[in-house]
């Protein structure tokens, strides 16, 4: 058996952890490029071959039409259900989708959990990168808001990466367990999660027992919907709004001109994080350059409705545990977006409560997620999590009404038992629509499957099926049907609404092959030795540059032997020493680079009068 | 999607060791998770009489120490078996729980197993002492939907419902503290083990819960139509 890890795929971007046994913690596993962030974008290249993480990020300007981000908005969903989505976010949707969205990227057609699995894989390849072996189980971390078809998809692409998925776990949940062992926090704790396509609130009872430590969920609410990108979005249409008064320019909003804005947009959001005021300098088709400098008050004002969205659920989940804003003990910020500064206000204005920000919020969930991964790889043995179910599971009854039979928040596993029969003689079967939400018409709920149970004939009010509706530990739902007169237990055939069946899911594995994982050495090597070239070709070049006469000679020794030691290891197979080639270098060549960067700079800065500086 | 859950053995024979055991969640001899007979109730599962007054704090204590052992995090490695028995105690656990925790979900669920009331059941006639207040109610809602279709003077009508809902509140709690007294004379009847008695507290009980349920959904109906 291979590895375990904890990953958060997230909106915006995807992490993967583990438990470092020598620390006792959970540690996250940095990329190629050192940065343990991997960025949720995908691109396809023109020979078929599938980019991710920040190189597909930087292919979203050069080649729209064949890169995706925000993929998991797309999960688990219909393609009546994302025509919102459609307004804002450039995914172009294959019109023949039926239950499951198809999206093109270049000229071939992805269903969203393909497309989840390609993130899944690279990060998997991260890992197996770091640890030199296998890894082939994984625990995943979903919104806490995520209905039955959205944890489903989230599996599915597990299974398609490659991944024994051992557990969904809430990203709310992962987060407090994340600073239950950082901090031995005690006591009721909220959990504000505001990432970049969703928003969960959990409130959690910490207990301790004889046994162990207990994360109990009392409650949760959110919304799959609401996120970062929607701040983004409603920046990129206020400056759209200002150059069509200031310009008479209209680009469209999907265009390569939009992902530029967008890109140096959030460039500006994150500065006003730090200060009080940042500048947009956008070079428009015109020739002009469109200058807006943002205050933060600016800012705050424009993604205000943003933030008051995000109230209503942590009203109601504290209303659904019964506790005031007050009686909370900690209250923890998760998510790249908490880190606005009117969004940390808010939260503590609202609980009247310093908020708990120590981890960085980027990666305070995979680190939760690789904390249960180890309970679950181990065993339990003192810690345990006792999640709930987000929303309340119904049946369609006449007239389209929905009887609740598992409510919201009730911890999971969890079960209900329905009685059913027939009403007219000889009636072979019987329909059974199951959905989930709180409303009470079927038609505002959403439909998680509907089938038939099959009776054998007899007269009217005879037969009697008992059916089990079991939700899981991942929350997903499971139904099995018992003919009460036999005994005999019915297979039911459930067809989910909105997802992948098991044919699609074989036919997927099958096409993967062409995506398959290279031999795990053989990709390090391949990695390492483009690495090699790229920092080689760079040093050759440096090298050239009349700069060089300012170095030392022993530094220009150091230089070269580094130079020759990298061409040296390229020649063989051992990827690890290419590696350690290619830092040798680097550090060799610090004091030439510094030479280079500053007489750019002066270069750069002569000829030049201030403005354009 | 598909699955079968696992069928129920004859009770207190092991289904691994094919021991006769003394266990009642684990077995006494190979110490594997047990299925339960299907009779099992929820009160036995946390080893309580069929009583309804519950000490609150000794039901979370026992749900607690039962999760450590039965929650399906510990049987990631046993065998698929084990595993499917672990999802089904454990989420009969979490049920259990869910039920015994509300007091008003707790008779029900004593009505149901005692045989006094179907599951799901709900009467929804109004009480005959009700009569004239709900006919009165219901028309102070209909007045409120036309006024409020037509554009009509709504600020008056609600007054009169907000009043009325807060006379149905008052009734909801006098059938609270009902239910109570009704309670502990059924533990009574279980002390004495007069089932006679019981069986009258029983009817009671029933008629109590049938009153909420049709206060509380007039009270939810005029709270919709204020909101």
């Amino acid at each position: 058996m291979g590895r375990i890890v904890g990953i958060d795929l997230g909106t915006t971007n995807s992490l993967v952890a583990y438990m470092d046994a020598q620390t006792g913690r959970p540690k996250c596993i940095p990329g190629p490029s050192g940065s343990t962030l991997c960025p949720s974008v995908v691109s396809l290249d023109a020979d078929g071959g599938v980019i991710v993480g920040e190189p597909a990020r930087r292919r979203l300007l050069t080649q729209p039409e064949r890169s995706i981000y925000s993929v998991k908005r797309l999960m688990g969903r219909g393609p009546a259900d994302v025509q919102n989505e459609l307004k804002l976010f450039p995914f172009r949707i294959d019109p023949a989708s039926k239950n499951v969205i198809r999206i093109q990227l270049g000229d071939k057609l992805f269903t969203p959990p393909e497309i989840s699995s390609f993130i899944l894989r690279e990060l998997k390849n991260w890992a197996e990168a770091y640890f030199g072996e296998t890894v082939d189980r994984a625990v995943i971390t979903v919104p806490a808001y995520f209905n039955d078809s959205q944890r489903q998809a989230t599996k599915d692409a597990g299974k398609l990466a490659g991944l024994d998925v051992l557990r969904l776990v809430n990203e709310p949940t992962a987060a407090a367990l994340a600073y239950g062992l950082h901090e031995k926090q005690r006591g009721k704790v909220a959990v504000y999660d505001l990432g970049g396509g969703t928003f969960d609130i959990s409130v959690l009872k910490l207990i301790s027992t004889v046994e162990g430590d207990i994360y109990q969920v009392l409650s949760t609410n959110g919304d799959t919907h609401l996120g970062g990108d929607d701040i983004d979005n409603l920046l990129q249409a206020f400056v759209h709004e200002q150059i069509l008064q200031t310009d008479q320019i209209d680009f469209s909003p999907h265009g390569e001109l939009a992902q530029e804005l967008r890109q140096q947009m959030i460039t500006v959001k994150h500065k006003l994080s730090e200060s009080n005021s940042a500048t947009l300098r956008f070079p428009l088709p015109n020739g002009k350059m469109f200058v807006h400098e943002f205050t933060r008050g600016e800012l705050d004002a424009l993604i205000r409705p943003v933030v008051d969205r995000t109230m209503a659920p942590v009203k109601q989940a504290l209303m659904d545990a019964q506790l005031k804003p007050t009686e909370m003990d900690e209250v923890v910020l998760v998510g790249g977006t908490t880190r606005t500064p009117l969004i940390r206000r808010t939260v503590q204005e609202f609980f009247d409560r310093q908020p708990h920000t120590e981890l960085n919020p980027d990666e305070v969930v995979a680190l939760g997620a690789a904390a249960q991964a180890n309970i679950l790889d181990r065993g339990v043995q003192n810690m345990l999590l006792l999640d709930v179910t987000p929303l309340s599971l119904g049946i369609e009854t006449y007239g389209g009404a929905v009887a609740k039979v598992i409510p919201r928040n009730s911890t999971i596993p969890a079960s209900a038992q329905e009685l059913y029969t027939t009403g007219v003689d000889n009636q072979t079967g019987i329909e059974i629509h199951v959905l989930q939400g709180e409303r009470e018409l079927a038609k505002d709920c959403r439909s998680l499957s509907r089938f038939t149970l099959r009776v054998p004939p007899a007269p009217a009010g005879l037969s009697r099926i008992e059916v089990k509706f079991l939700i899981d530990a991942n929350g997903i739902l499971q139904v099995a049907a018992k003919d009460v007169r036999t005994g005999e237990q019915n297979t039911i055939e459930v067809r989910p609404s909105y997802g992948l069946n098991d044919a699609d899911i074989e036919r997927m594995l099958e096409e993967s092959i062409e995506y398959a994982e290279q031999d795990f050495a053989e990709r390090q090597l391949i990695e390492a030795r483009t690495e090699a070239e790229s920092i080689l070709m760079a040093s050759v070049k440096a090298l050239a540059n009349p700069q060089t006469a300012n170095l030392s000679a022993s530094e220009r020794a150091q230089v070269d032997n580094a130079v020759a030691a990298l061409k040296d290891s390229v020649q063989g197979s051992d990827y690890k020493l290419i590696r350690r080639q290619i830092d040798e270098l680097n550090r060799a060549t610090e004091h030439l680079a510094e030479l280079l960067m500053n007489s750019a700079v002066q270069s750069a800065l002569e000829g030049k009068n201030l403005a354009e500086v | 999607m598909p699955t079968q859950f696992p069928t129920t053995n004859p009770p207190l024979v092991c289904w691994n060791c094919h021991e006769r055991t003394i266990g009642t969640h684990f077995c006494g001899s190979c110490g594997k998770v047990l299925q339960v007979p299907e009779s099992t109730d929820y009160f036995s599962m946390f080893e309580m009489p069929r009583k309804l007054w519950i000490e609150m704090g000794v039901l979370e204590q026992k749900f607690l120490q039962l999760s450590w052992k039965l929650h399906p995090d510990n049987f990631v490695n046993s065998t698929e078996q084990e595993r499917a028995i672990s999802l089904k105690r454990s989420s009969e656990l979490n049920d259990a729980y869910r039920t015994l925790r509300d007091p008003i979900a707790r008779v029900e669920y004593l009505l149901a197993i005692e045989g006094t009331r179907k599951n799901g059941e709900n009467k929804q006639s109004a009480p005959p002492e009700l009569l004239e207040e709900v006919f009165e109610l219901n028309e102070s809602l209909n007045e409120l939907r036309e006024a409020k279709s037509s554009g009509g003077d709504a600020a008056s009508l609600k007054r009169r419902l907000e009043t009325a809902e807060k006379n149905f509140e008052g009734k909801l709690s006098e059938v609270d503290s009902e239910l109570q007294t009704t309670a502990r004379e059924w533990d009574k009847s279980v002390d004495s083990g007069d089932s006679a008695q019981g069986k009258t507290v029983m009817t009671k009980l029933n008629e109590l819960l049938n009153r909420r349920s049709y206060i509380r959904n007039l009270v939810v109906n005029v709270q919709k139509e204020l909101l």
